[in-house]
């Protein structure tokens, strides 16, 4: 039996150059689908405060459909029907088939799980913003695009902010979902180097220690933000 | 703040260049976990085993350039009918069941089926004998079914991967296993397997069908006359014999 430093030295044979790049794509992908995920997010708040009655209804669906099925089952459902229905569609169209890789793939399905996550998160903390602001923006001449920029965001950015670290942690772990279809990122390292050497409890450790690191880094990061954002609020607590 | 904005539409740009125009190197999947002797993947990040030279092998006597792609095991014929890979070489028995959703080459080999448990057990594979214990097999495999249809009075527990219901044998969570005799031979020789040895050998040629044969989507009619041509090249000129010396001191190929 190697001993655990020797399984997790960084070259061949050791096995903590597999992780890391585990690691790196699990950070590539949480990185890229919570990016997607705020994009759609902001846009869905936005269409649900101010859109019509159609734009509305149809984001409804989106926010209570993706939240009601286990991302499992989305992941599934996107990554092999999705991704075919997409190529069946584009041929249709006349246009060569596409090859979604394995990352774009995992970004675009995570990103559109979170996006459902993120669009309730903004627009309970845009509605937070008291409607005064707006309209003294209003009043002094900035367009609707401009009070938003200028006024909307950054006011309600503290709102936002506790509930969009909290999306970001659970993203960071909802990466794993993705070694059941075969990509690459740090669970799925994990099990090849366990299942080839055997050292199971050493490989699961080291890579709980990997996600807690995210995981601690990610915090001290989204604090720095808050409290960025938060300046010129009193204090609590 | 109109940075940000910027930030996220370029994130989303990259994004859609993620996507290629699909190349025309033949696509090909073992599943996404270590199945030796088989396949398996170093540290190295690279894939070795008897049916990963037997692959190259193929290829070459095909002329193609094949491409490895990763897929886990219960998601590999769906990657198949999605055209997400153009080929499973995966140790995929040819059965009755599978043929209605993709077709499948001339058989590359064929082992038996066994029943792994502890030593000390008294199981000979007759289903009276495991009555009331617990039968661990791999999800969507032909042993799961064996194991559905002769262990009526066992609890059988379906596990990802083949080495997961190892683990569980080794830590005492299940009574026994079945699955592929070769695939065995590793874990038996390894220090978790030293707890146990091959009871029975399984028949039943309607679930384990005649062999192992090469994945392909049903309408790929060419491809499946090329991957059949060049099994019978490498049976023919030696290639095939030569991998299986290096790993194995028997036939298996079968009958």
């Amino acid at each position: 039996m190697q001993s655990s430093l020797e399984l997790l030295a960084l070259w061949p044979p050791g096995w903590g150059m597999n992780l890391l790049r585990g690691l790196g794509s699990t950070v590539l992908i949480a990185l890229g689908a919570y990016a997607l995920g705020l994009a759609i997010g902001l846009a869905g708040a936005m269409g649900k405060i101010h859109g019509g009655r159609f734009l509305r209804g149809a984001l409804e669906i989106y926010t209570t459909l993706i939240r009601a099925i286990p991302e499992l089952v989305l992941i599934l459902l996107l990554y092999y029907a999705g991704t075919d229905a997409l190529n069946v569609l584009l041929e249709s169209l006349g246009f060569a088939r596409i090859d979604i890789s394995g990352l774009a793939a995992g970004i675009y399905v995570l990103g559109f799980v979170q996006g459902a996550y993120t669009t309730e998160v903004l627009r309970a903390a845009i509605l937070a913003v008291p409607a005064g602001q707006v309209e003294a923006a209003r009043a002094i001449g900035m367009t609707p695009g401009q009070a938003y920029r200028r006024i909307v965001i950054p006011a309600m950015l503290p709102f936002a902010l506790p509930g969009l670290a909290n999306l970001w942690l659970i993203l960071t772990k909802d990466t794993a979902l993705l070694a059941v279809v075969g990509f690459g990122e740090l669970a799925q390292a994990t099990r090849f180097a366990a299942s080839k050497t055997k050292a199971f409890f050493t490989f699961y450790m080291a890579a709980g220690a990997l996600y807690l690191a995210l995981s601690l880094a990610s915090s001290v990061l989204f604090s720095a933000l808050e409290r960025h954002f938060r300046r010129g609020q009193p204090a609590h607590g | 703040m109109k940075r940000m904005f910027g930030l996220l539409a370029g994130a989303v740009a990259a994004l859609a260049l993620g996507a290629n125009i699909a190349a025309a190197d033949l696509k090909i999947s073992f599943s996404a976990e270590n199945y030796p002797p088989f396949y398996e993947k170093g540290a190295d990040g690279k894939w070795t085993g008897w049916e990963v030279e037997i692959q190259q092998a193929i290829c070459a006597a095909m002329k193609e350039k094949c491409e490895i792609v990763d897929v886990a095991w219960d998601g590999i014929i769906p990657a198949l009918v999605a055209k997400k890979i153009d080929a499973i070489i995966a140790s995929m028995s040819i059965t009755e069941e599978r043929m209605q959703t993709i077709a499948f080459s001339d058989k590359y080999y064929n082992t038996p089926a066994v029943l792994v448990a502890p030593k000390k057990s008294a199981f000979d594979g007759k289903p009276e004998s495991l009555k009331g214990k617990i039968v661990g097999v791999q999800v969507s495999t032909t042993h799961a079914n064996y194991a559905e249809k002769y262990f009526k009075g066992s609890t059988v527990k379906t596990y990802q991967n083949f080495d997961d219901h190892n683990q569980d044998l080794a830590a005492g969570r299940v009574d026994a296993v079945v699955g592929d005799s070769l695939a065995f031979q590793d874990f038996l020789k390894s220090a978790g397997g030293a707890c146990c040895e091959v009871k029975a050998n399984l028949e039943d040629l309607a679930i384990f069908g005649p062999g192992v044969g090469v994945g392909i989507r049903k309408e790929d009619k060419d491809l499946l006359a090329k991957v059949n041509a060049a099994i019978k090249q490498i049976r023919a000129d030696g290639t095939y014999d030569k991998i299986s010396k290096k790993y194995f001191n028997f036939n298996i190929y079968g009958n």
